[in-house]
């Protein structure tokens, strides 16, 4: 009897303490594109493998606040000249297949970006400023004359061509590489399952490559900050469509789901407590080439910076996807200045005024322009369209002038913008890290647009080296007041996603930040690890 | 016959290289290329140095010879979209999807159609004609996005009988097959029903009715062979058509298939797949209209080639 409520009893016990193994929490959700080529996000960040920047853990990240946090380092600082910067990491950390992770896979990922990779050279050029990197991504200088240093195994020296005071809030697309994995097998560590390792808070458990969807676990090895709540995380791009996520959400396959336009009212009158948004910081803008004839004439321009009411725009054909743009900065973002929007007025008599002044009095005598923009999915795919047709109309109207619209797909397009074969443009850009020099520095130097503008370009190089922050957004301020009078850009909209999310999702990154927004996959580390499940 | 299958062939190959020159050609006439699709352009050294890696800086009869003569070989070189893998193991992978579900879509439609073309034809002007006219029209004139969605929202959402969409499991194969196969059964279902109204308005037919023929001897016998060719003409092309896969439905029931990478190759510039799947669909429908000119000789045996025979 003794020994039958022994084993009664071992096995009371052993129940429980498998049933919270037993019930594994999955999230299912929309995540990245449907064609990835590596598990590699220094390796290539358009084509790369849906959630492989969550294998790996960044130097820093935001959180949902948009607040700068340590995640592989645990502090840093900068020379005194502001050239030179010092990252110490945390102690501890490992590669998933137990190696230790090194300073040395942080140098090493950027070397590799430098001398391989073609999607970064733009990026760690214009944001990052390290000293040597343009004549290393054109071949001209040897790598190991880049301003990267691996101290030692946990610091990292980092030196740029001016002070970047904003360098750390570049640092959260940096992550690591594992060196000892491409030593052996070279880049294609990252294409099989049974190759990828991983230093993050998941780890990988599969990968269907035809659609590039994965299921990640939680990471047995991690020790970095945010370890994620949930079990399992399955990620899959084909649900990123409202028009096939949220079928699959109402049939309970998918947790949450964007929406479209349409959507939007269903689902808010099902789910009122379900429904997200999220301001995406990024913005639509129409973009010239300013040396060809008619938009070589600033007085032209500046007759379409006041010819396009937002207001409007935004309050019908983009009703709930965008809100009026007055500045290249979307609200919210570090550096937003109101008195840069409030210039972006709808003022039809001004913008006749302007156009009459170019010579062009009521539109006449003015040649048919066409805008080309970029034919592409997501929330621009939902904007930009409805939004050019609006400005085909608005022109007619307000300007008396002929405005023919062309969708172009993405690689004609970029094509266009390089090479000036059109003269004016819709162009989105969304951010890629959070300091404003992220976004002036489109127009920079030539930049996306080929714009050489010297007073701009002063202005901005100088905001971006200097180190106090009120006399920083003050400069780019300056700098966005040179774009404003010289008619460079007219700031359309910024997008507005919206998602519904399941009831049974919780936890911190579920509620909305002070701004009334949620980031969902667009913060992933602070949202998938700050997830729960019911 | 052996002559005439030797002639086809000799044909299928200069077609063959015909659209390859044209598909070339084409792909490379079209501004822009695979590093232009991004949000910041590169800059002229970075980008020169990219081209040379991919072979891309050669003249262009240089790259085409080369391609060529990799296929020659079976080698259809690398896709840009997923370096870690050739491209025939690209699409031996993401075939096996869209085949199952077009080709089961196929298969399970085009018996489907004949059945109610057969029905519509003997009983015409019924109700079952008009139902059989009416479906047929329906399923050619809806869009699959549209058939696809409504499935979803009947099966999966409203009843809740079946999972709305992915890929794995066999129960989730039912909605695709189904939006597949409405296309098939439309098709077949008109193509029968024409077909065997023209053949049953045949002299002969009254012959065989003279004679006193079971009608059902004269339908399956007589009838239906007579009214095959059509059938016959349409089955191969339909079956490569839908077994290579269709991006909307691929997309809306969440199939890893084939059908996205025709438009993504396009898209972003993939110079080796787009070239490998044009190629291939050439070859197939080259192939099926020789096998569906074998298939009417043995149908009927007035068809003969060559003609003076």
């Amino acid at each position: 009897m003794n020994a039958l409520l022994k084993i009664a009893g071992a096995l009371a016990v052993a129940t429980a303490l498998t049933a919270p193994a037993l019930a594994q929490t999955t999230v299912i959700a929309p995540s990245g594109s449907t064609a990835g080529t590596y598990m590699d996000y220094m390796k290539t960040v358009y084509d790369r493998g849906t959630g492989s920047e969550l294998l790996q853990i960044p130097i820093a990240t935001f959180d949902k606040e948009f607040e700068l946090t340590p995640m592989a380092a645990e502090s840093w600082s900068q020379s005194e000249d502001g050239l030179t910067w010092t990252f110490k990491l945390r102690a501890g950390l490992v590669w998933s297949d137990g190696e230790p992770l090194t300073a040395e896979d942080y140098v090493f990922a950027l070397q590799r970006a430098a001398t391989s990779g073609y999607d970064f050279a733009w990026y760690w050029d214009f944001a990052g400023g390290i000293k040597g990197w343009k004549e290393v991504t054109e071949g001209t200088a040897n790598v190991a004359t880049l301003g990267l240093k691996a101290v030692d195994d946990l610091t990292i020296e980092v030196t740029t061509v001016a002070p970047k005071p904003y360098l750390p809030s570049v640092t959260s697309l940096w992550y690591p590489v594992p060196k000892h994995k491409v030593d052996e097998l070279g880049d294609d560590w990252a294409v099989n399952v049974e190759s990828i390792v991983s230093s993050g808070p998941f780890e990988i458990e599969s990968w269907e490559k035809s659609n590039n969807s994965v299921v990640f676990t939680k990471s047995d090895t991690y020790t970095g900050p945010w370890s994620p709540v949930i079990d399992r995380l399955e990620l899959d791009p084909t649900l990123n469509a409202p028009e096939v996520g949220l079928p699959a959400f109402l049939a309970g396959d998918s947790d949450y789901s964007f929406l479209n336009t349409g959507q939007v009212p269903v689902a808010t009158q099902r789910f009122p407590d379900g429904i997200r948004k999220n301001a995406v910081f990024a913005t639509s803008y129409i973009s010239y080439d300013l040396d060809a004839a008619p938009f070589n004439d600033v007085n032209v321009r500046r007759a379409f910076y006041y010819a396009v009411d937002r207001a409007e725009l935004t309050s019908t054909v983009l009703k709930d996807i965008a809100i009026p743009a007055g500045s290249i900065l979307p609200p919210g973002y570090p550096g937003y200045s109101e008195s840069v929007v409030a210039q972006a007025t709808f003022d039809p008599e001004k913008a006749k005024q302007f156009l009459a002044d170019a010579g062009f009095p009521n539109g006449e005598g003015f040649p048919d322009v066409e805008i080309w923009y970029r034919d592409e999915g997501g929330y621009n795919g939902a904007i930009v369209p409805a939004m050019a047709q609006y400005l085909q109309a608005e022109f007619k109207e307000v300007l008396g002038i002929n405005l023919n619209v062309r969708p172009l797909p993405g690689p004609e397009w970029m094509d266009g913008l390089r090479g000036k074969k059109n003269n004016i443009f819709i162009a989105p850009y969304e951010y890629d890290y959070l300091d404003p020099s992220n976004f002036y520095g489109i127009f920079y130097n030539g930049g996306r647009h080929g714009y050489f503008i010297p007073e701009y370009d002063e202005l901005v190089a100088k905001a971006d080296s200097e180190p106090v922050w009120e006399e920083r957004v003050k400069l780019y301020a300056q700098a966005e007041q040179v774009m404003i009078d010289q008619g460079l850009i007219v700031p359309l909209v910024h997008p507005i996603t919206i998602a519904v999310i399941s009831d049974q999702l919780g936890g911190d990154a579920a509620a909305p930040n002070k701004l009334g927004f949620t980031s969902l996959d667009r913060l992933a580390h602070y949202f998938f690890t700050h997830l729960t499940k019911q | 016959m052996l002559t005439y299958i030797l002639r086809r062939l000799v044909s299928v190959a200069v077609t063959f290289i015909v659209v390859s020159l044209i598909i070339f050609l084409m792909m490379h006439a079209i501004p822009g290329g695979p590093f232009d699709a991004n949000d910041m352009p590169v800059s002229e050294a970075v980008r020169a140095k990219l081209m040379a890696q991919l072979g891309l800086d050669q003249p262009l009869h240089i790259q085409y010879l080369r391609y060529m003569w990799g296929v020659l070989h079976f080698d259809f070189g690398v896709p840009y979209q997923s370096p870690g893998e050739t491209v025939t193991e690209l699409l031996s992978r993401a075939w096996v999807p869209s085949l199952v579900l077009g080709g089961l879509g196929v298969v399970i439609g085009a018996p489907l159609g004949i059945l109610l073309g057969m029905a519509a034809a003997l009983n015409r002007n019924t109700w079952i004609d008009y139902f059989a006219s009416t479906l047929a029209t329906l399923g050619l004139t809806i869009p699959v996005f549209v058939t696809s969605m409504l499935l979803i929202l009947v099966f999966a959402i409203w009843l809740n009988w079946l999972p709305a969409n992915g890929w794995g499991k066999p129960e989730r194969w039912i909605l695709p097959i189904v939006a597949y196969a409405l296309i098939p059964l439309a098709t077949y279902a008109r193509y029968t029903r024409s077909a065997m109204l023209d053949t049953l308005n045949k002299q002969f037919v009254t012959v065989l009715r003279a004679k006193g023929l079971s009608e059902r001897r004269i339908i399956f016998q007589h009838v239906l062979r007579n009214s095959a060719i059509p059938l016959v003409t349409v089955f191969l092309p339909m079956f490569i058509g839908t077994a290579t896969g269709s991006i909307f439905v691929e997309a809306m029931f969440r199939v890893p298939g084939l059908g996205a990478y025709f438009v993504s190759s396009i898209e972003v510039r993939d110079y080796p797949l787009e070239m490998a799947l044009m190629l291939m669909i050439t070859f197939m429908y080259c192939i099926a209209y020789l096998l569906s000119d074998i298939v009417y000789a043995l149908i009927n045996p007035r068809i003969r080639v060559g003609g003076a025979e």
